[in-house]
């Protein structure tokens, strides 16, 4: 039985490696505080797996053929994808997976009517290689990443994220192994990768998501942050924060917000936040 | 729904900027040789002319997936230091001078409330 040893979450823009020094001093001071603590509490809960949840920026699947989720399965995971190197100034990195619990997810994920699409040679964008240049820098923790879509219509709705998380949740605590797995969502908040508001935050609705993690009444959040909602508050990107819904499935009870910030100067409402509670 | 819905995702440009960002060869060809990569891709006239023109709203109006529309633009302008100071922000101002002035404004605003 693998055991869930931490959860949290964070925005994966591009502007947090590829151009970090344009935001303000106290941005850049808070951004470095909140992933530094998100890194000691990770490191704290020793995983030997940790689960990123992330989503496909139309890298690794051509619009014609866009799964709803993708498990990387394979033993080793570099990126970025070349592509993505200049614009995020990153080097490349090499973290090792988990191959036996990737390819379970997949196999168990179809015994619960979960169609799941994997790849063994994934492809990585922001969407892995920010969190992990914050998170994983040193590659001490192997890394299972699965992708979805929330980009290509149609997107899927908050309570099917919550459904899937609540499935993974229970896929991971059936594995036969006494591994340690943290969960990590990334993306979101508010933003419209390339729309017309593509230099536009919406602070109001990130606030309003944010107090209501910080809540932890899941029920309330699935009633009332609908993807209607998330899409007017940044089409085709805030929606990113299906990852986060879907890893609130493996929490309980409030989340601690460790940092916000309106980054018009990232593109993106930017955010870290970790649970305290895990369920079960 | 928001302006991700408005993609055609039967539309050739979508197809071919997922083949193009993931082969150098075929990027190269994106800068010295557009309307022949278009040709091959079966691009219409009024999707290469869009493309051509580095035209967000035309893009976009014609079902180009709005994530697809930046990397177009860094396709031509480069990818380093992406910044909101880079030539993307110009062609976003021509193409929607209300929303980008709004973020605009919305960022002076912030700036100043430090």
């Amino acid at each position: 039985m693998a055991r869930l040893v931490a959860a949290m979450a964070m925005t994966h823009s591009p502007g947090l490696t590829g151009w970090f020094t344009r935001a303000s001093q106290e941005y850049q001071q808070l951004a470095l505080q909140a992933t530094a603590e998100m890194r000691r509490r990770l490191e704290a809960a020793r995983p030997d797996v940790v689960v990123m949840f992330s989503n496909d920026h139309l890298l690794n699947w051509p619009i014609n053929n866009m799964p709803e989720y993708t498990v990387g399965i394979g033993e080793e995971h570099v990126g970025p994808a070349e592509w993505f190197d200049e614009w995020l100034a990153m080097e490349k990195y090499r973290v090792p997976g988990h191959a036996p619990i990737a390819r379970w997810i997949v196999n168990e994920g179809a015994r619960h009517g979960l169609s799941l699409a994997y790849l063994r040679e994934m492809q990585f964008d922001d969407g892995i290689s920010v969190p992990t240049h914050y998170l994983n820098p040193d590659a001490q923790f192997r890394m299972v990443p699965v992708t979805m879509n929330c980009t290509v219509p149609p997107i899927p709705t908050p309570e099917r994220a919550y459904h899937v998380g609540t499935l993974m949740r229970d896929m991971l605590a059936a594995y036969p192994g006494g591994e340690r797995v943290a969960v990590v969502a990334t993306g979101g908040l508010s933003h419209e990768p390339g729309g017309p508001r593509y230099f536009w935050v919406d602070e109001e609705f990130d606030r309003w998501f944010l107090d209501l993690l910080k809540k932890g009444d899941h029920a309330a959040l699935l009633r009332e942050c609908t993807l209607e909602r998330m899409e007017a508050a940044g089409s085709g990107g805030t929606a990113e924060l299906l990852a986060w819904v879907l890893v609130l499935a493996f929490t309980r009870g409030p989340a601690d917000v460790l940092a916000y910030m309106p980054a018009v100067a990232w593109r993106s409402g930017t955010g870290m936040v970790v649970w305290n509670e895990l369920a079960r | 729904m928001g302006n991700v819905e408005r993609c055609d995702k039967t539309l050739a440009v979508n197809e071919m900027m997922f083949h193009v960002r993931r082969d150098a060869a075929l990027r190269a060809r994106f800068v010295s040789d557009l309307e022949g990569l278009a040709r091959e891709f079966g691009l219409s006239r009024a999707e290469y002319e869009a493309v051509r023109d580095k035209d967000p709203r035309r893009m976009m109006d014609l079902g180009v997936h709005q994530y697809y529309v930046p990397q177009i633009l860094r396709l031509f302008f480069g990818a380093a230091h992406n910044s909101n100071a880079s030539a993307a922000l110009e062609c976003y101002q021509r193409a929607y001078p209300e929303e980008t002035a709004k973020a605009m404004a919305l960022q002076a605003r912030l700036e100043r409330a430090r």
